[in-house]
């Protein structure tokens, strides 16, 4: 009995305010997917992409996604120097961090950084390594090991 | 009379309901706990490496399953939130659920995050980055911590229940959005291991094994912390009731010395 009335006052007293609570949480959500999740929801260009953008891109930095190619990684004193690829597109890449520890040819990655005023140079001050879904047993025992690559 | 009915109920409560109850409960513990002890097992020791991953795929085991917990335990409590709101089926069991599963879900979904990041500095080079997946989880953890908060506002239990209730659906909707992340958006994130679209499982044979005793395990594991975390609830409940009744009966005591 003393819940029944307990209850039937809750829902007289604000089911009003409960709505416009409940608008104003939705309309937050919302608000935040649509402009705060922005540049998540574009998280990167990939390289044809992004040399596709070029002239409006400028000196901006952004994320480009592409596959390492291979025979094109080699240490420099600053870092290393790779060339990525996507969809035929080709972009040299000079990176200044150190890549992290699965990054190898034929690999995709994501680089931060922004395209050199007049030349095709993407300048690069971070990677990082994208891996898919697909777990395939390794068979160290047949195999000669070629560090944790697939090369 | 409040003492009389309330003594009446007791050997009732703590006989018959708690006993076959309890017995379920500990023996989904045990099996939970040593479900997950024999994935770390299989994880770390049995188990392959992998091609890309090389040793780094063995977090494969823990990260997933940890994840689907939290999207279950949120989805539990959105439905049990439901169950409360619609009018037939409003009973204060659901809105114990809705809390008990809620916290839960926050636990598994810092986990999530904590195991993920680890797994991201490993593999990816990076703790965290912002993308859709990331982004999307994050909001998810923060969306349901607001949740436990809103739950403590003090308020009568039928306003509160209702509140959290709207709010725990209201919050669930980030949970589609962040599955889907990885579809619909460019993100570093992989797409889905196991609860893909494709139905399709790129997981060779003792590491899908050993994958698929990790989401049991720690499926396990979640139906038993929310087990519990509902009769801790239900307790805390019953104080509350008797230390009213209690206080009701002493005043009246005092009253008639008085």
């Amino acid at each position: 009995m003393a819940v029944a009335s307990a209850r039937s006052r809750g829902r007289l007293e604000h089911p009003r305010r409960l709505w416009v609570v409940g608008v104003i949480i939705v309309a937050a959500i919302g608000f935040l997917l649509a402009k705060g999740l922005g540049s998540s929801i574009n998280y990167f260009e990939t390289v044809n992409q992004a040399v596709a953008l070029r002239s409006s891109l400028g000196t901006t930095t952004f994320r480009m996604e592409g596959v390492v190619v291979r025979g094109t990684v080699h240490q420099t004193s600053r870092g290393t120097d790779f060339s990525m690829r996507s969809h035929g597109v080709t972009v040299p890449v000079v990176n200044t961090s150190s890549p992290p520890q699965l990054f190898a040819p034929g690999r995709a990655v994501v680089v931060v950084g922004h395209f050199a005023r007049g030349t095709d140079k993407f300048l690069s001050n971070e990677i990082m390594v994208k891996h898919s879904a697909n777990y395939v047993a390794a068979h160290p025992n047949r195999v000669k090991p070629g560090a944790n690559g697939s090369s | 009379m409040i003492i009389t009915r309330r003594q009446a109920r007791r050997p009732l409560t703590s006989s018959s309901s708690r006993r076959p109850g309890s017995l379920v409960r500990t023996a989904t513990g045990v099996v939970g706990l040593a479900s997950v002890a024999a994935t770390v097992w299989l994880g770390l020791w049995v188990t392959p490496p992998s091609t890309n991953l090389g040793q780094l795929v063995r977090l494969l085991y823990i990260h997933p399953p940890v994840a689907w917990v939290a999207y279950l335990a949120f989805g539990v409590t959105a439905a049990a939130s439901l169950l409360y709101l619609w009018r037939r089926t409003r009973s204060v069991v659901w809105d114990r659920l809705a809390a008990a599963s809620g916290e839960v879900g926050v636990l598994f979904c810092g986990l999530t995050l904590v195991s993920g990041s680890i797994w991201g500095k490993a593999t990816w080079g990076v703790w965290w980055t912002w993308d859709a997946r990331l982004t999307s989880t994050a909001l998810l953890f923060v969306l349901y911590l607001g949740y436990l908060a809103l739950r403590r506002v003090p308020s009568d239990p039928g306003t509160r229940a209702k509140r959290s209730a709207v709010a725990a659906i209201l919050a669930f909707a980030d949970v589609p959005i962040s599955y889907l992340s990885v579809y619909w958006w460019k993100t570093l994130h992989q797409t889905g291991t196991v609860l893909n679209p494709q139905r399709q499982v790129h997981v060779h044979g003792l590491m899908a094994w050993t994958l698929l005793l990790g989401f049991c395990a720690f499926t396990l594991v979640y139906a038993w912390l929310v087990a519990h975390r509902y009769a801790v609830e239900a307790l805390a409940e019953r104080q509350q009731g008797e230390g009213l009744a209690r206080a009701l009966a002493e005043r009246r005591a005092e009253g008639r010395a008085a």
